[in-house]
């Protein structure tokens, strides 16, 4: 009878354990996906009239959807619910992005939150595993997975097959 | 004629006395100004409130140097905390006429935004600017 009892209440609580630890687990990885930093080699100001934040010398931002490079960031604010939210990101000179398997370099780029779009302008190039183009202007749409790479004239919109792709 | 000198001499006594009594007085006030004024020139364990462009910044130290009139030096563990942020350091110098305060030790700020660590930092709080120096990692709840 003591067994069956033990047996009994052994069964009705593993589950519950199980469910405890699968949500303990979803809370983790929430929090962990939600946080962000940026890295600055020299500097970083904190303009809280203007409400953004410079960054200065071997800049690294990162969020919930990529991670960029550059010399100089300028990143701007807003407060909301008593928090402050990253809406726009500036980055200067040898900007490099990596976005899940693509690396976007520029010269500038602007990422904007609220469309989650990258505009790069300058010396621009697209890299993929399979491929890499190279332009004046790319605009990648994160949210509809599009990417438009313009150029100012035909003979500076070049594309690479890479060796990956040279190989099928 | 011996009254007259007596007189005289009972004055010439009461003048030099009287002068002798306002030397001493002069001898006096000297130590007295100099150990008061030395009380003030440091604190241990202090914690004070700065009425600032930023609002009320409360101020904390192991130990508070008065330097002048208008400048503080906060020695040891010391930290600014008011509505907007929260910054833990060492050594903080504070000029509370130019309303800017500076460290070059490590510090640590915890603001809405999240928490941040520098190698330094220049609180320029009249223009509502915080210059963080070296090697910045500043991680963001969002």
């Amino acid at each position: 009878m003591m067994v069956k009892l033990y047996l009994w209440g052994k069964l009705n609580l593993l589950p519950k354990i199980k469910i405890l630890y699968l949500f303990l687990c979803l809370i983790i990885f929430s929090n962990a996906n939600s946080e962000s930093y940026v890295k600055a080699g020299e500097s970083l100001i904190w303009d809280s009239e203007n409400k953004n934040y410079t960054a200065n010398g071997d800049v690294e931002f990162s969020n919930d959807k990529f991670i960029a490079f550059a010399d100089k960031m300028i990143a701007f604010y807003i407060e909301e619910n008593d928090e402050e939210i990253f809406t726009i990101v500036e980055l200067f000179e040898n900007v490099v992005i990596e976005f899940k398997d693509e690396i976007f370099k520029g010269n500038y780029a602007i990422y904007t939150r609220e469309d989650n779009i990258i505009k790069l302008t300058g010396e621009v190039s697209i890299k993929s595993p399979t491929r890499l183009l190279t332009g004046n202007e790319l605009i990648a749409d994160i949210d509809n997975n599009k990417r438009i790479l313009n150029s100012a004239n035909k003979e500076s919109l070049v594309e690479v097959l890479l060796e990956n792709n040279a190989n099928d | 004629m011996t009254n007259k000198l007596n007189k005289k001499i009972i004055n010439i006594i009461i003048i030099i006395i009287l002068g002798l009594q306002f030397f001493i007085y002069l001898i006096n006030q000297k130590p007295f100004t100099e150990n008061f004024s030395q009380k003030r020139i440091s604190v241990e364990n202090f914690s004070s409130i700065v009425l600032s462009k930023s609002g009320i910044t409360k101020i904390g130290s192991e130990k508070l140097n008065k330097i002048d009139e208008n400048r503080i030096y906060l020695e040891g563990e010391s930290y600014l905390e008011n509505k907007e942020y929260k910054i833990y350091g060492k050594n903080i110098s504070i000029n509370l006429l130019d309303e800017i305060s500076s460290s070059s030790d490590p510090v640590k700020v915890i603001n809405s935004m999240g928490t941040l660590n520098a190698k330094g930092f220049k609180n320029l709080d009249y223009d509502g600017k915080i210059i963080f120096m070296g090697k910045v990692e500043f991680v963001t709840k969002n």
